[in-house]
């Protein structure tokens, strides 16, 4: 049957077509629908899973996934790129030892940073780790690739990376599905050997090693194999026989590279790459048997056209190779969109397609354009947060710009935008704590505040806050709990509420992790109440050692699906200067400015999308927001 | 047959919706379908688009110069499709204007309408007015306007209605009596525009 399904739930639904019975993930753009989506269809399909969850970070969660294969089960682990710098640790000892049922680890990468992070190329993870890599083209091979890795690694009895990106992930297409395999009857133990499950001894360590590199060569040959037996093809030729010009590409370039060769009825030879890593050289060097001049297309680093460039070079005949090692030729930053393998493709074989349109359109156009900065949304708990920390720093007479506040990833970041602009830095999960302790030491007198958010926090803000307690750093950290993972769609974390009576999981109090990490100074504010919310973190401001103040209230999106109503507010007219301190302090979207018009003057309105958040009414000189009894 | 639809608007107003019924009908219709949504930060009030391709495509983007229908829900957010127009295709403009925080105080900061049509008339786009607001509050349902452009969309590729109709009524059945409604106006505002040409 096909459906209509992004990358993300293509793969949710190779998952359940594959058997598997243990899924574990974080959340990470654009990699959280797999999960979400396996997560809204536990209760509506029959399937294999057994257990899925949202694991605190993905160095536990890849462990998780790696224990049940390891006793036999179909795996898989989902993560962004960055995730995968935390999970590296724990891969690279996992890769070594193998597993016993299918183990796959789903990574997205994201060219063009769309999500705003770093472009990493994750494929040289692949290399790395000595693991096999599939990379995704299209939002078919999503759902048939899931099926290939689990065979191919219960077949080398090792993990195999499937890499997207985001094009692949977030776009939607026609798949066709299929027949559900089922292996709920599969017993589940563990063969008790240390030679290969552990790594104290260097033999052993040497044995896996080479293990492992054979892995790889297996995996070639099964990749090769698997084309013919069961037509789902991985690394495919197509030879033409006009001309001596071919292009080798992988991943998410397919689809526009087809879609240019179609629109201008382009005669080219073409290898397709699938498994990436090992790559497939013999059928590599028959096709620079067969092409004189060739172009590597490929997102981020030439990871494929240095493989290339070396196969080309043992061989006997010249190949002209183009591709980003040329001088100005393609970029290795962002993705590649239509215009960029189009303009690559003109210049590779020396002709016009179709002019572009007149840039200065484009230019006129962009002169004109609407900015639209991204703000908290309407009634967003960090509103109040990032307001009350301000006003301490002014009430402390700071000045703005004087003290460092380390911003984390996560929706609390976008506490430096306008009008708060209150973080100077955001590195990685929780690496505002380690950042702040740094300052300190290297020699910055004044506070130096730290925020993050609960699931960040949860993540990796745990050891950095024990450390500053331990090695005693004068510090303030900020911990916005709105109860949810909520950037990335919503997720459940361990402090997340539980209200659906989910007798499976237990909360886990933030508050009481840092009283037992040994935090003295320790506040919880609700970032609805201003005026108490100030005081406090004044206070830990001025507190000579660690002090923590944990900001709370759930996530307004969130409280508004579970229909929490609160009181809204209005604007009485008679009082409003139409001075806009409430619009310029807060940057509300439920909040609309009329200028003078005629002989009416200028004022605010408040619209029917207010959630009831109440800070407009702290923030007016002139009190006229006021509180709509009735909530009518 | 190739058709490409590029939507663009701000968040709220179902630019992404439209989107998605246009995608299913291509599924229904045993075509091969692309459906690009942007996703991220785009809540209320941030710039959201959507492409929709339906027919021998393989690129997940509509190419520059390929989209046969532009519909602008909101009037600045056309700027960004200007490079997609094809020569000759059909940009339906809703007039509404959807100020950011930022520019509340400053409407003259705004573009002027005239500067954006003059633009669209250099792609040479068939500019096409639709005023969906003001149709959408006399239906009684203000936030059916994508449906209303969905209507003017239907005529345009002579889509067929009945399957538009079967997809309404899985996706909006609590209001579905007065999007049928807003559907068709759309429907026959593009069928009085097509006879007033003729």
């Amino acid at each position: 049957m096909k459906k209509l399904l992004t990358g993300n739930e293509a793969i949710a639904e190779g998952v359940i077509e594959s058997g598997v019975e243990v899924i574990t993930g974080y959340p990470g753009t654009p990699s959280s629908e797999v999960i979400l989506t396996l997560i809204s269809l536990q209760n509506r399909i029959d399937s294999s899973i057994q257990h899925i969850e949202w694991s605190i970070n993905e160095k536990v969660a890849l462990e998780i996934a790696a224990g049940a294969a390891w006793v036999g089960k179909r795996a898989m682990v989902t993560m962004k790129m960055s995730g995968l710098n935390v999970a590296a640790d724990s891969l690279a000892s996992i890769a070594y030892s193998g597993c016993r049922g299918g183990l796959v680890i789903f990574v997205a990468d994201d060219p063009g940073a769309h999500a705003g992070m770093v472009e990493q190329d994750s494929r040289h993870y692949a290399k790395l780790m000595i693991v096999p890599m599939l990379d995704l083209a299209s939002q078919q091979e999503c759902l048939d690739y899931v099926k290939l890795a689990f065979e191919l690694s219960e077949r080398i009895a090792g993990p195999i990376f499937l890499r997207s990106t985001t094009d692949i992930s977030h776009l939607a297409s026609d798949v066709e599905t299929g027949e559900k395999l089922s292996f709920k009857n599969r017993e589940a133990f563990l063969e008790k050997d240390i030679t290969r499950y552990t790594k104290a001894a260097s033999s052993w360590c040497i044995s896996q090693h080479q293990d492992a590199l054979l892995r790889l060569t297996k995996a070639l040959e099964y990749v090769e194999k698997y084309i013919s037996e069961y037509r789902i093809k991985v690394n495919e030729m197509f030879l033409n026989q006009v001309n001596k010009e071919g292009i080798i590409y992988t991943g998410a370039v397919e689809g526009n590279f087809k879609e240019v060769i179609k629109k201008y009825n382009l005669k080219i030879s073409w290898l397709k790459i699938g498994l990436v890593h090992p790559l497939p050289e013999e059928r590599i060097k028959k096709f620079l048997e067969k092409v004189d001049k060739v172009l590597i297309l490929e997102e981020l680093d030439p990871f494929v056209e240095t493989e290339v460039r070396r196969i080309a070079s043992l061989m006997k005949k010249p190949v002209d190779i183009w591709g980003k090692l040329n001088k100005d030729f393609l970029p290795v930053v962002g993705g590649y969109s239509f215009k960029h393998i189009k303009k690559a493709l003109e210049v590779f074989m020396g002709k016009e397609f179709e002019p572009e349109q007149d840039s200065k359109i484009k230019e006129k156009a962009k002169e004109l354009e609407v900015k639209r900065p991204t703000s908290f949304c309407v009634g967003c708990p960090h509103r109040g947060t990032y307001f009350a920390l301000n006003k301490a720093i002014k009430n402390l007479k700071y000045k703005k710009d004087e003290i460092i506040i380390t911003g984390d990833i996560g929706c609390t970041i976008l506490g430096m935008n306008e009008p708060f602009e209150s973080c100077w830095t955001e590195i990685a999960m929780g690496a505002s704590i380690g950042l702040a302790q740094g300052f300190k030491h290297g020699g910055i007198d004044k506070p130096v505040i730290a925020t993050i958010g609960d699931s960040t926090f949860f993540h990796a803000g745990i050891p950095p806050l024990i450390n500053a307690i331990y090695q005693k750093v004068p510090l303030t950290i900020i911990i916005l709990d709105n109860g949810w993972t909520a950037m990335t769609g919503f997720e459940e974390n361990p402090g997340t509420l539980v209200f659906n009576n989910n007798q499976n999981t237990q909360r886990v109090d933030i508050l009481e992790i840092c009283r037992g990490c040994g935090v003295e100074e320790l506040k919880v504010i609700d970032p609805y109440k201003p005026e108490e919310a100030i005081k406090a973190i004044t206070k830990a401001i001025k507190y000579p050692g660690v002090s923590v103040v944990i900001s709370r209230r759930e996530c307004a999106l969130q409280a508004r699906r579970r229909k929490i109503q609160l009181p809204k507010y209005k604007v009485n007219l008679e009082k409003c200067t139409g001075c806009r301190i409430c619009l310029n302090s807060l940057g509300c979207p439920a909040m609309v400015f009329h200028p003078k018009e005629g002989r009416r003057g200028p004022y605010m309105e408040i619209t029917v999308d207010c959630f009831g958040c109440g800070l407009c009414k702290f923030s007016c000189p002139t009190g006229a927001i006021e509180v709509i009894e009735d909530g009518k | 047959m190739e058709n490409n639809i590029y939507i663009a608007g701000v968040g709220g107003q179902g630019v992404v919706s439209l989107g998605q019924i246009l995608a299913t009908y291509g599924l229904e219709k045993g075509e091969r379908v692309k459906f690009y949504k942007q996703v991220g930060m785009a809540q209320r009030g941030g710039p959201v688009h959507c492409e929709v391709r339906i027919g021998e495509v393989f690129g997940s983007r509509i190419p520059p110069l390929s989209a046969d229908i532009i519909v602008v829900m909101e009037l600045a957010e056309g700027l960004k499709t200007l490079e997609f127009v094809k020569p000759g295709g059909i940009a339906i403009l809703n007039r509404r204007k959807i100020y950011p925080l930022n520019l509340m105080a400053y409407p003259e900061r705004y573009p002027q309408e005239r500067e954006i049509i003059h633009l669209f008339e250099e792609v040479r786009a068939k500019i096409i007015w639709i005023e969906a607001g003001k149709v959408a509050i006399e239906i009684g349902l203000p936030l059916a306007e994508n449906i209303i452009l969905l209507g003017a969309i239907a005529n345009f590729l002579s889509l067929d209605k009945d399957v538009l109709l079967s997809i309404l009524e899985k996706n909006v059945p609590g209001k579905l009596e007065k999007n049928v409604k807003a559907l068709e106006r759309g429907y026959q505002i593009v069928e009085g525009i097509k006879q007033d040409e003729r």
